[in-house]
């Protein structure tokens, strides 16, 4: 039983599977590939349980059928040092050798049966989304996911679909993003939370420019995602997710309109000298001036900045974690923000200045840290 | 590296001190500082106890014993506090480079001073001026490194001025005991002497790879110092790393309640600290002693946070860890530690806003009317009572 591929074919179908193999696999077989061959289609599967993701490629010669679980790390190093070339595989057993140019390379399968096995799914409904919207989402979102064991929830991003917008949310409970499409339409109203490590993996593999179109199937336990020639499955989170609306204050009477990429980089350079566990920044604005200050009284270093905005409310001072900050500039794209304020101890509302008939509506939330006065 | 230039200067007897300038009747007579309990120990004492045998860390009820005539004063940490201060500042008056090691040591690296003043003249002039300016005797010794110079302010005292210079490092050292250097405490002073090394000259002569073996890390570094080879760095400021509590009771209990009230009213003590000096801790311990000594801690990382009711329930988590056997506890402990300095970071679905404005009414009126004006409620039943159970 043999087949031949072209080898940047197969390392490229590789590439976008690779990314759900597991570090810290408890099962050795996790750290493997699936390869299925049927008549002259090769279905490469990766999992780590939760997630798993298959792509189907075509070879150019095969005489299957094939079943085999090829340890990943070898395969996908050797695919990588090696020019575009045929490559051919030769399955005898759990023996399998490659032939490529001139060189032959043996290395020792494992048996697919103990592969897990794809989850069968029951009781789906289905929709269709489209790529980009999908990956602008987790653009947006992503970063703002938590990694709280405590708080599972908060380690996905919530898939609110509407019957006439679809919502992303997430938050690690310091920080908060609310991603809304009003072109949006459905027939079904659901909502899931879907875990941050397959997300983080379809940014990557998603066609970002073109509308692709994907086809969702969702139950109450799994997602379905299908698009060009891959497929993904994943556990979604159970759980409540927190109550996101409640905590967005409704009432923020201090408004300041700021370039967004000169803020950036004034937090940048500002925060180079602040404390590098807390990365606290204070904002300090009086009339129409906001002034950044930071320092770490360790190593008695600081820095002030001062920027000109527009601002309407009583002279505030607020701190911020820079960091949680220069995430949020820097994953907005509109020229000016505006940063909505009511207390010193209360939550920042950045949102981006745009025009009513926009359909992303993004609002991303800050808690700030409790200055002594 | 340059023979560099350390004084070590120490306060001889300090607290018996302090307490002589306060009240000069004490003034030659036997004088030991320490709990006045009958669990306390002994902090300090005069010259006149110690020839009765009474040394510093020996247990109150001992001293008592071995010197019944002498003087049992309490203590008062704050005023000792405030004289070590002022020695401090005459200090880093004069001082390029000064470390304060505890409340009545400092070292001082004058490297360089002796081109133009002399080293030993200079030191001698600083201790005139500390004995002049705030009425404490005080001893110093000078040599090149700090375990030399400790070592010799040890030899010089009371009342004492020794210089080392680099020749006479080796003679100096070499009949003295091992127990003289500083690292060495009781355990590894066992250790050294069932292997027959009584004298410096004997340690620094067994090949390091030896010792190392026995000791570790750390004999290599008692071999080092036994050779008067000590390259550490007389270090201006160290930030403080920790900030703990404990409390050892009159008569050892098993009184869960109390035990529990009195931790959260320890940490309700430290955290406030810890806000008033604009830090956050990432790290909890807690400590018990059972009535047969025996030690446990406990510690746990937690995200950076000063929020009073997260390090109470991490500190009452871990006391339920650790409290295992139905012993007697004798003293019980809970330190913060990998501080860093900031302000907590609010949380969106924990922090509501009336508890965070509770949290800074509350400091406010700590800060302005002391630390204890506000407190939970538990914890003023613990603190009235006092020691007594």
């Amino acid at each position: 039983m043999k087949f031949i591929i072209s080898s940047t074919t197969l390392l490229r179908g590789l590439q976008k599977v690779s990314g759900v193999l597991g570090t810290n696999n408890t099962l050795p077989i996790l750290e493997d590939f699936l390869f299925e061959l049927n008549e002259d289609k090769l279905k490469i599967t990766a999992s780590d349980l939760e997630t798993t993701i298959s792509v189907t490629l075509t070879t150019t010669k095969a005489d299957g059928p094939v079943v085999i679980a090829i340890p990943a790390k070898m395969l996908m190093e050797i695919m990588k040092s090696l020019p575009d070339t045929p490559v051919t595989f030769t399955v005898d057993g759990t023996n399998i050798e490659i032939f490529a140019g001139e060189g032959k390379y043996k290395l020792i399968g494992h048996q697919s049966d103990e592969f897990p096995q794809i989850p069968v799914m029951d009781n789906t409904t289905s929709l269709e989304l489209n790529s980009a919207l999908l990956v602008n989402a987790f653009n947006k979102t992503l970063f703002a996911t938590g990694n709280d064991e405590l708080r599972p929830v908060m380690s996905g991003v919530l898939f609110e679909i509407k019957k006439d917008n679809i919502t992303f949310v997430a938050t690690d409970a310091h920080k908060l993003v609310r991603y809304r499409r009003n072109d949006f339409k459905s027939e079904t109203e659901t909502s899931l939370i879907i875990p941050k490590k397959p997300l983080a993996h379809l940014k990557n593999v998603m066609p970002e420019d073109e509308d692709v179109a994907v086809n969702v199937e969702i139950n109450d336990t799994n997602i379905k995602l299908e698009f060009d020639d891959i497929v993904l499955i994943c556990r979604l989170i159970e759980g409540k997710y927190p109550n996101y609306e409640a905590v967005i204050p409704m009432q923020n009477p201090y408004k300041l309109t700021i370039e967004r990429k000169s803020l950036l980089n004034s937090i940048k350079r500002v925060s180079i000298f602040g404390s590098k566990s807390t990365h606290q920044v204070r904002f300090k604005i009086t009339g129409q001036e906001l002034l950044l200050t930071a320092e770490d009284l360790d190593y008695s270093s600081e820095a002030k900045e001062r920027l000109t905005c527009s601002y309407h409310g009583d002279d505030i001072e607020i701190g911020f974690n820079s960091r949680f900050m220069q995430e949020m500039l820097s994953t907005l794209e509109p020229e000016r923000i505006i940063l909505e304020l009511s207390a010193p101890n209360r939550a920042g509302i950045i949102l981006s200045e745009k025009s009513d008939d926009d359909p992303e509506d993004v609002l991303m939330l800050i808690m700030p840290v409790m200055l002594t006065q | 590296m340059n023979p560099r230039t350390i004084i070590h200067l120490d306060l001889d007897t300090f607290f018996v001190s302090v307490e002589r300038l306060l009240n000069s009747s004490l003034i030659g007579k036997p004088i030991i500082i320490g709990g006045t309990s009958d669990r306390g120990i002994v902090s300090s004492c005069s010259y006149e106890a110690r020839r009765f045998g009474v040394h510093s860390a020996m247990p109150i009820r001992t001293a008592k014993q071995l010197c019944s005539d002498a003087i049992f004063i309490r203590g008062d940490m704050e005023e000792y506090s405030k004289q070590s201060r002022l020695v401090t500042d005459i200090i880093s008056e004069h001082a390029p480079i000064y470390e304060k090691a505890s409340i009545d040591e400092h070292y001082i690296d004058i490297t360089g001073m002796d081109r133009f003043f002399g080293s030993f003249r200079w030191s001698k002039q600083l201790r005139e001026r500390i004995i002049k300016d705030t009425g404490l005797p005080i001893s110093f010794g000078l040599s090149t490194n700090k375990t030399v110079s400790k070592i010799a302010t040890g030899e010089g005292k009371p009342n004492g001025e020794l210089h080392i210079p680099q020749q006479d490092i080796k003679p100096f050292l070499s009949p003295l005991s091992i127990r003289k250097i500083p690292m060495i405490g009781k355990q590894s002073y066992r250790l050294l002497r069932s292997m027959g090394v009584s004298t410096i000259r004997t340690l620094s002569m067994i090949p390091p790879e030896m010792i190392s073996q026995v000791m570790g890390k750390n004999g290599i570094i008692a071999w080092k110092k036994a050779n008067g080879i000590d390259d550490t760095p007389v270090v201006q400021y160290s930030e403080r790393k920790s900030i703990s509590t404990e409390r050892t009771f009159d008569k050892d209990t098993t009184n869960i309640i109390y035990l529990n009230n009195l931790l959260t009213s320890m940490v309700e003590k430290i955290a406030f600290e810890l806000r008033k000096k604009q830090k956050l801790t990432g790290c909890v311990t807690v400590k018990i002693r059972y009535s047969n000594f025996d030690t446990h801690t406990l510690q746990k990382h937690l995200t950076y946070t000063s929020f009073d009711h997260i390090l109470i329930q991490t500190a009452t988590e871990l006391f339920n860890r650790l409290y295992t056997r139905r012993m007697l506890i004798r003293l019980i402990g809970v330190r913060f530690s990998s501080l860093v300095g900031g302000s907590q970071q609010l949380d969106i679905f924990e922090d509501k806003p009336e508890m965070i404005d509770l949290y800074q009414a509350m400091d406010n009126m700590r800060l302005r009317y002391g630390n204890k004006a506000v407190q939970r409620a538990i914890g003023i039943d613990v603190n009235n009572k006092g020691k007594n159970i």
